[in-house]
């Protein structure tokens, strides 16, 4: 497959009378999108906000953060099985919009996830500080069950998206990035001394703020398979959960996922990047040993030398990680996990819910436990009225001065186990 | 309904929901203790089906947990046995919240609820 991605590069994002993209400026109109967030009948209203780089902003609860895409040529739409039609997606153009990102917030349960601070400690340990972020807060109408809301609001984002990134097909490119694999027969000849390596991205999938959708598709009603990465990067997967917030992947993640760039940059270098498998973290454990078995079988299978594993989550997924670290080292194929820890706010406690002597090389996307100290911002776009509630605060959270003691729990995208965060080694 | 598992829970929205046509063994309780009595469970012989740390909502910041555990007493399972233990020492490292809010309450119990659904899910299969 080969798959061209076309940047194009947003340098500031104003509310305008007509939704456009001229010279790099992003205009919304906040009535066109209204239209396309409501469509929706589950939802009341929605009230819109930029966030820019810099800003005393805080944006909390974040649900999701999506970065507007169109696709110009090619097979499939923009978030297939889920806003397009079902279509192999992972080749032809696409474009995306970088520097600014769709935020979806809202209360959507008692225990809200997720502060984006654009200013301050807070904001050097999200990326999404470094973005312009539209951000919607949704409101839904009375009565409406925690699922049907949190479906609604998820397909909202995503259209919202859709929409804001349609604006940029007539446009070109600032940059042009392209992506191309190889079959396995193709891979063999081309690259016949470079190790083999592929991805195994663990998927979260547990339950309602706890979900991964493939091609639309309930990551906990998948068996692990086999994705070209560019079907990846190419919107195949899309983010359902939001609990924790340090370590969830966004959709923006699973969009720009660090792991498939950086493999890619090495392929047919020092690797032949073969494939990306995916597989889950479901809470039954029969689930879990088939699934682990399955990936270990697949990794024998292809012929690997080496796996890079990221796992998505806490607790019950370190229970699939293991599984999956253990087993694929019994095959022969070396393993490189990349985690975040729950080490203790003193960093002292085991870093994980499970271990295994098998996993013997890891790379740790930081201590979640970790306290920081969030100072008060000016603005905050949602609502305050949950802060205690996220998981990494307490009832001591909220200091006299209106700062905020967390853990690093708290804070989207903290501790990311594919490596986007700043915490990870290098 | 004939299942092969008993639901063990200190959710009663899990237990009302389930409790008509599933066996449910609930009770009022905390979240450390809930996990205490399925490891009395364990070490009686039952096998553990479900994880014990289900769900990103940090134990002693949610109050509810429901786990799925194996009708028939087949002999101590070590892996069960790993599990549990070592998901009540994982508990030791996270901060109690309280948590008094009815609204609040509901929503913990509905994600506990849907967690275990996810793992029923699997076990009626």
């Amino acid at each position: 497959m080969k798959l061209e991605m076309g940047h194009i590069n947003i340098k500031d994002v104003q509310f305008g009378s007509e939704s456009k993209i001229a010279d790099g400026v992003l205009y919304v109109s906040e009535d066109a999108l209204r239209q396309v967030v409501l469509e929706d009948e589950k939802l009341k209203s929605v009230s819109f906000d930029i966030a820019k780089p810099g800003e005393s902003v805080r944006i909390t609860p974040v649900k999701d953060v999506i970065e507007p895409r169109v696709k110009v040529e090619g097979q499939g739409g923009i978030f297939p099985g889920v806003i397009s039609k079902v279509g192999t997606v992972g080749s032809g153009k696409t474009y995306a919009l970088k520097g600014m990102a769709v935020v979806t917030a809202g209360k959507i349960v008692g225990f809200q996830e997720g502060i984006i601070d654009m200013t301050g400690p807070g904001a050097d340990y999200t990326p999404f500080s470094k973005l312009i972020n539209l951000v919607m807060v949704i409101e839904p109408i009375a009565d409406i069950k925690q699922h049907q809301y949190e479906k609604a609001v998820r397909l909202a984002g995503f259209r919202a998206a859709t929409y804001i990134g349609e604006l940029a097909r007539e446009l070109t490119p600032d940059e042009t990035h392209i992506y191309e694999t190889c079959t396995m027969k193709e891979g063999l000849e081309k690259y016949p001394e470079l190790p083999r390596v592929a991805y195994v991205q663990m998927l979260q999938s547990q339950g309602l703020l706890h979900d991964t959708y493939v091609y639309g598709v309930d990551a906990k009603q998948t068996l692990p398979t086999i994705l070209n990465p560019t079907e990846v990067m190419d919107g195949a997967i899309v983010s359902g959960n939001c609990v924790s917030a340090c370590d969830k992947n966004t959709t923006y993640h699973h969009l720009n996922n660090p792991v498939i760039t950086d493999l890619f940059a090495e392929h047919g270098k020092t690797i032949n990047f073969v494939c990306q498998i995916i597989t889950n973290e479901n809470v039954y454990l029969a689930d879990k040993e088939r699934s682990s078995d399955w990936t270990a079988k697949l990794c024998k299978m292809l012929d690997l030398d080496g796996i890079i594993l990221s796992q998505e989550g806490f607790g019950n997924p370190d229970t699939d990680l293991i599984m999956n670290c253990k087993k694929i080292e019994a095959q022969g194929v070396k393993t490189v996990i990349i985690t975040d820890e729950y080490a203790g706010r003193d960093g002292k406690s085991q870093s994980l819910a499970d271990a295994d002597a098998a996993a013997d090389a890891v790379v740790t996307g930081g201590n979640a436990n970790q306290v920081i100290i969030l100072p008060k911002l000016d603005k905050v776009i949602g609502t305050m009225d949950y802060i205690t509630k996220i998981a990494g605060a307490s009832d001591e959270t909220l200091r006299e001065d209106g700062s905020l003691e967390v853990e690093l729990q708290v804070i989207t995208g903290a501790t990311n186990e594919t490596g986007f965060n700043r915490l990870s080694a290098r | 309904m004939d299942t092969d598992y008993i639901i063990i829970t200190n959710n009663p929205f899990v237990a009302s929901e389930y409790g008509e046509d599933h066996l449910v063994d609930y009770q009022e309780e905390s979240f450390i203790s809930l996990l205490q009595r399925v490891q009395r469970f364990v070490y009686e012989g039952h096998e553990l089906l479900s994880h014990p740390l289900s769900g990103s909502v940090k134990p002693k910041e949610t109050l509810y947990k429901s786990v799925l555990i194996a009708k028939k007493v087949a002999g101590l399972d070590l892996s069960s046995l790993k599990l549990i233990d070592s998901s009540i020492e994982t508990c030791e490292k996270f901060h109690y919240k309280e948590e008094t809010n009815e609204k609040n309450l509901e929503d913990m119990r509905f994600v506990d609820y849907t967690l275990i659904s996810s793992a029923i899910a699997s076990a009626d299969v």
